[in-house]
């Protein structure tokens, strides 16, 4: 750790008395590629640098970010000052033997590293791949790396320095019927590896004709039906209707909700196990301490049909007597750390793919990804590819669709799971205001029964 | 930033320099209890540079000119293609509008803490098992502008918001609402009241759970349920962005009738204390008000320096930005006509039908078709001219253009939605429901 930051944290740490205490310090730098329509639009570097800290006492929390670190010492006191004004019950915060280290960026090909003329010229290429068909258009091509050095350090002796470099990239491409504009897209990233942004010509090409193909694709109308989810839009289902709703912090002061969601309970059939962990490696939810100084772990979530565990941060897993998991992150300093989730997925089963689609008289395949959202039990997602089965055949392109569901019912309603799990890794979470956080989804092929589907 | 001024003066042939300081404080209860009050100040600042038609951006809240700089001459190699010229000194607008009251950074935070805390207990008094989430959020935030071709102007400005939610549990079924309020000041005890009553009445219809109404029924949208379902989608084709690449439906088709003739919509900058009002825009041209549509017919779009250059138009003084993004337009507050019916009146009509006010996953699919699709996350029921529960389990899907091109009717109440958007409550049945 920097000198300077260690003398600022250890005189931020000991300025004054309250039940924990905790400071952040980031740099970063970013860099964003955007193209829209034909052209270019923005290449841009934003660097960002700030701390924050945070302080409990009586039971709440006080908060305080800022840009000059030099005043961090004082800020912490305005925290304390903030959090006295609480008057819940005390809890404690769970301790854990406290760590001094410091971690490495996961690099395997650096997209630092790479100048910026080779990922413009990369890009340009793709753009012009993409419009290389009259009946394009235009695309949407938006590029980012990111290099973060987060810096934690509390009360109770952590001084962990974390350093993470992530890569994105998003692209589609828009047709046009005259009236209606499709698009067609994929989205991808990883942890410090550029090599998934290259090489992926038969990739751009094939989603500019999917998009072309949707001109004379039907849309459906509003049905419950049985749909064939791919690996990565199954992975966008199993974050959306499980996932935000085993985070803690939705749980533990609501007694109700626990009696819902009471470990023990069956949740879906016996080839069902869902499992969220930062501590699985090299994916871009992976991470080895979380912002509140807890290792991270692999928290097994669902293990044959059975709720077994759920995500927690330091005050949920006191409140509720369960053990911290690690799953406490804030998207940047300037937020305080919030329960999410990591890399989420549903683990193989026995079937293939071919065995789900044969066995499906009549229902949807769909595939990729636009979107998905959650409000407690009822969850959305979005499809961006979308085709029909019949008689246990993969049939005509249709129009994207949005599905939509209940978590108590749909997770009962699989009834089918492949061996082929795929992590996609092209997507962020968005809570509490902090978005996009990075997280991968995972999931090999699954088949639902009546989930009721609408044109998207 | 001496440094970053003699880069800029000697090597591109226009420069724009943007900083922003903002203080934001918000007091959270969570589950009925205080949880956290914080205090998120940020400061940073970017720049836009013009030479050879081609334009640089980068910002930072690292004032380090130095790695600021090098970074910058390094992205200039790489510039956006643009004709437009950064505007001279300021115009003074004949409307003034007021953006900016500082005094409740220095209301104690117990005033807050206990108002949020009696509205909390409001709830509570009628669902004693409900769980509330309230809070309060004020923001304070200065910015200079200035350029090369002579513009200096510097803004303050302020926003407060009020947000209430309860969250019920009845056997499998969960049910949360929300209300919410802002202003550039203080938000009146009268409006919270009134919110609060309002989460209050919404709570008790919303326990009894109804059968979806049939395909085809009438729909009606809350002020709230149009902008999400309706609106949203809708205005991503009025952005100068899509229009200029000919990515919006409605390219080239000013001066045609596209929507009903019921409908009218404004952009009007000029509102006082209202959170979207602005007198310049985020490049310091003059704001102005835009109509969008009169009696259905496209008027305009709204359009940044960029985004007009490029539409062979004029700014409409709509450039927005944040610290670290480019400049981009953004429509200020946004109000439809209102029509002669009352909401009443218009419930009384309908025999089975709905009223969708908030949606679940709007916004996810291809808006630049206009097409939207969502979980009905807050609708209820309508039989027999009453609004008599809630429906569970129901999507929504259709096409905004569709929607408006053939409209049932409008009511005469408007609703502040947001802030900044000021609707009526409006019926069509050109929108699917299934369940």
């Amino acid at each position: 750790m920097q000198k300077d930051y260690k003398s600022i944290i250890d005189q931020t740490l000991k300025n004054k008395k309250s039940d924990y205490k905790e400071i952040r310090i980031e740099e970063s730098v970013s860099t964003r590629i955007n193209y829209n329509g034909k052209t270019r639009e923005n290449v841009s570097i934003n660097s960002h640098f700030g701390g924050s800290t945070r302080a409990m006492c009586n039971g709440g929390w006080g908060f305080t970010s800022f840009n000059e670190i030099q005043q961090a010492p004082a800020k912490m006191s305005e925290s304390i000052e903030l959090a006295n004004y609480n008057k819940n019950p005390v809890f404690n915060i769970h301790s854990n033997s406290p760590k001094k280290i410091t971690l490495a960026a996961e690099v395997k090909k650096d997209p630092i590293s790479i100048p910026l003329s080779e990922k413009v010229s990369l890009l340009d290429h793709y753009k012009d791949l993409i419009l290389k068909d009259k009946k394009i258009q235009g695309c949407e091509i938006v590029y980012g790396d990111i290099e973060r050095k987060v810096i934690f350090a509390d009360s109770e002796g952590n001084e962990i320095e974390q350093n993470f470099i992530h890569v994105i990239l998003r692209i589609a491409a828009n047709s046009s019927d005259g009236n209606d504009l499709l698009q067609s897209g994929f989205s991808i990233g990883s942890l410090g590896d550029y090599t998934i942004v290259e090489n992926l010509d038969d990739k751009v090409i094939e989603c500019a004709n999917k998009s072309i193909s949707l001109i004379k694709a039907p849309k459906i109308t509003g049905q419950e039906t049985t749909v064939v989810l791919d690996q990565i839009l199954a992975g966008v289902f199993v974050h959306e209707a499980f996932g935000h709703l085993s985070e803690a912090d939705n749980v533990y002061e609501n007694k109700r909700l626990q009696d819902i969601l009471k470990l023990g309970e069956k949740f879906g059939n016996s080839d069902l196990n869902i499992t969220d962990g930062a501590k699985i490696p090299n994916l871009r939810g992976s991470y080895e301490y979380d912002d509140e100084g807890t290792p991270s772990s692999i928290t097994p979530l669902i293990r044959d049909g059975i709720l077994v565990g759920r995500l927690h941060s330091k005050e949920t897993a006191s409140k509720m007597s369960e053990k911290p998991t690690g799953n406490a992150r804030a998207i940047s300093y300037a937020y305080p750390p919030i329960v999410r989730m990591t890399n989420t997925i549903i683990e193989n089963s026995s079937n293939t793919k071919e065995d789900i689609i044969k066995d499906t008289k009549d229902g949807l395949y769909v595939k990729n990804w636009y979107g998905g959202m959650t409000e407690h039990e009822m969850f959305t997602f979005s499809s961006a590819e979308t085709y029909k089965i019949e008689n246990g055949e993969i049939k005509e392109t249709l129009r994207p669709v949005k599905l939509s569901g209940n978590l108590f019912t749909t997770l009962k309603n699989i009834n089918g799971i492949a061996n082929d799990l795929e992590i996609n890794q092209g997507g962020g979470c968005g809570k509490g205001g902090q978005m996009p956080l990075p997280v991968s989804n995972g999931s090999p092929h699954i088949r639902i029964n009546n989930c009721l589907v609408s044109s998207g | 930033m001496e440094k970053l001024e003699k880069l800029l003066n000697n090597s591109f042939e226009q420069h724009e320099i943007y900083e922003q300081e903002n203080e934001y404080k918000s007091i959270s209860f969570e589950s009925n209890k205080l949880k956290e009050i914080s205090i998120k100040q940020s400061k940073g600042f970017a720049v836009r540079a013009i030479r050879n038609s081609g334009l640089t951006f980068s910002s930072s809240s690292n004032y380090d000119f130095e790695k600021f700089n090098n970074n910058f001459i390094q992205l200039s190699e790489f510039p956006t293609k643009t004709s437009i010229n950064f505007p001279g000194k300021k115009v003074e607008s004949k409307n003034k509008v007021k953006i900016f009251s500082k005094e409740e950074f220095n209301i104690d935070n117990k005033y807050f803490i206990n108002k949020l805390s009696e509205n909390i207990k409001k709830v509570l008094k009628k669902f004693p098992d409900a769980l509330c989430d309230a809070e309060f959020d004020l923001g304070l935030g200065k910015s200079s502008l200035s350029n090369s071709n002579g513009l200096s102007i510097q803004s303050e400005e302020s926003g407060v918001s009020f947000f209430i939610s309860a969250q019920t549990i009845n056997g499998n079924d969960m049910l949360n609402i929300y209300n919410y309020a802002s202003s550039v000041k203080n938000i009146d005890d009268q409006v919270i009241e009134s919110l609060t009553s309002k989460l209050i009445e919404n709570l008790s219809i919303a326990q009894n759970i109804k059968k979806a109404p049939p395909k085809g029924c009438p729909v009606i949208f809350t002020p709230h349920g149009l902008y999400q379902t309706i609106l949203s989608p809708l205005l991503v084709s009025f952005n100068g962005t899509n229009l200029s690449k000919n990515l919006s439906r409605l390219y080239k088709k000013e001066n045609e009738k596209i929507f009903d003739k019921k409908i009218s919509i404004t952009d009007n900058p000029f509102i006082d204390y209202s959170t979207s009002s602005r007198n310049y825009d985020a490049e310091g041209i003059t704001s102005q008000i835009n109509t969008l549509i009169k009696r259905g017919r496209f008027i305009s779009g709204i359009f940044d320096l960029k985004t007009s250059s490029e539409y062979n138009c004029q700014s409409t003084g709509s450039a927005e930005r944040s610290i670290h993004s480019n400049t981009f337009p953004s429509t200020s507050n946004l109000i439809m006509d209102n029509g002669e019916t009352s909401f009443d009146e218009m419930v009384k009509q309908i025999d089975e039908g709905i009223l969708v006010d908030h949606l679940l996953g709007s916004g996810q699919g291809n808006e630049l078709s206009g097409d939207f699709s969502a979980n009905i996350s807050l609708g209820y029921k309508i039989e027999k001219g009453q609004i008599v529960g809630r429906v569970k389990n129901t999507m929504i899907s259709g096409n905004s253009f569709n929607a408006l091109s053939k409209v049932d009717d409008i009511t005469s109440e408007i609703e502040t939605v947001y802030g900044s958007l000021k609707l009526p409550f409006l019926q069509t049945s050109n929108v699917e429901i299934s369940s």
